[in-house]
């Protein structure tokens, strides 16, 4: 293994095949230049190729950097398996006309609940409807542009909460420790995104990294 | 001497000269500091990343020497940035020299 393999071993630890590909190839393309700049003033071979590789500096340094601004392998990852779901969904034609109808159900079983008197049940369905029907109607929304996806998350996030709050009533507080247990899941995952929405340029962006 | 930070306005200033590729950039950077500044040239390339990723520089194939090569070219928003980060460098500069004294 030459100390340029070495380096770039270092230096693209963690990051996603493309970005290993293109690190390659732009660092590749510098060594040489390096490389015949200092064979020109006169070093040998090995010279040359040592004098290249130190001026590159640390390649955990480099790595460090790279993987703030390059798609690591788990984060390319989740943009290519981020919406799995809506696939499964979409390629099974029943599912696809059931599921939206479980937001609709849910929120006529609370209304039922209402009238019978079981209003704790009732207030459960009742936020669970309406955060499943945000959730089932987001693809479907005109959400193609930063601004609006920034937009639509804050208004999801602020009616996630709402519902949680509804639905456990004065005792949301009490339970907080669960919900958050329950949830860091999903903090992992928009904190992921974030990295990703920071790392593409927009043209980019599949449509489920803006919602 | 290790001036953090000052790399990307840097960058943005030697393509403001000319388009160029990232191993031109970086001896564009050592010569006009006379080597002063320390500078590692495996951090041009993230730090390059990071500008195209908020759109200050775009980048494009280029051929040098027969070799395909990887050019960089500052874009309108780019030119903005510079003249920002200049106006607040020469700030930080002056309040510095009145504290320091020139020497």
């Amino acid at each position: 293994m030459t100390r340029l393999d070495t380096w770039l071993k270092q230096a693209t630890r963690h990051l996603s095949k493309g970005s290993v590909a293109q690190v390659r190839t732009e660092i590749q393309e510098h060594y040489e230049s390096a490389r015949e700049t200092a064979m020109s003033g006169g070093a040998t071979s090995d010279e040359a190729d040592r004098l290249a590789v130190t001026e590159l500096g640390d390649a955990n340094t480099s790595n460090r950097q790279y993987r703030k601004v390059l798609l690591t392998s788990a984060e390319a990852r989740m943009l290519r398996e981020g919406n799995w779901e809506a696939r499964a969904v979409c390629s099974r034609p029943l599912l696809k006309r059931l599921l939206p109808a479980i937001p609709v159900v849910m929120l006529l079983a609370s209304l039922a609940l209402v009238l019978t008197g079981e209003i704790k049940a009732a207030r459960a369905l009742l936020a669970g409807g309406i955060a499943m029907g945000l959730v089932f109607t987001a693809p479907f929304l005109p959400v193609y542009t930063p601004s609006r996806g920034r937009v639509f998350r804050v208004v999801r996030g602020v009616v996630m909460i709402g519902a949680l709050v509804f639905a456990f009533g004065p005792g949301a507080l009490k339970m907080s420790w669960l919900l958050a247990s329950c949830l860091w899941p999903l903090v992992w995952i928009e904190w992921t995104r974030v990295s990703i929405r920071r790392k593409l340029r927009v043209a980019e962006w599949p449509k489920h990294l803006y919602l | 001497m290790n001036f953090k930070g000052t790399l990307p306005t840097l960058i943005l200033e030697a393509l403001a000269q000319e388009p160029s590729h990232g191993y031109r950039i970086a001896q564009q950077i050592k010569e006009r500091t006379e080597g002063v500044l320390d500078f590692k040239e495996g951090t041009l390339y993230p730090a390059l990343h990071k500008l195209e990723n908020e759109g200050l520089v775009e980048s494009y194939e280029g051929v040098e020497k027969g070799r395909p090569r990887r050019y960089y070219r500052i874009t309108e928003s780019g030119h903005e940035t510079l003249t920002k980060d200049r106006a607040e460098w020469r700030q930080l500069s002056r309040a510095v020299t009145m504290i320091l004294g020139e020497a």
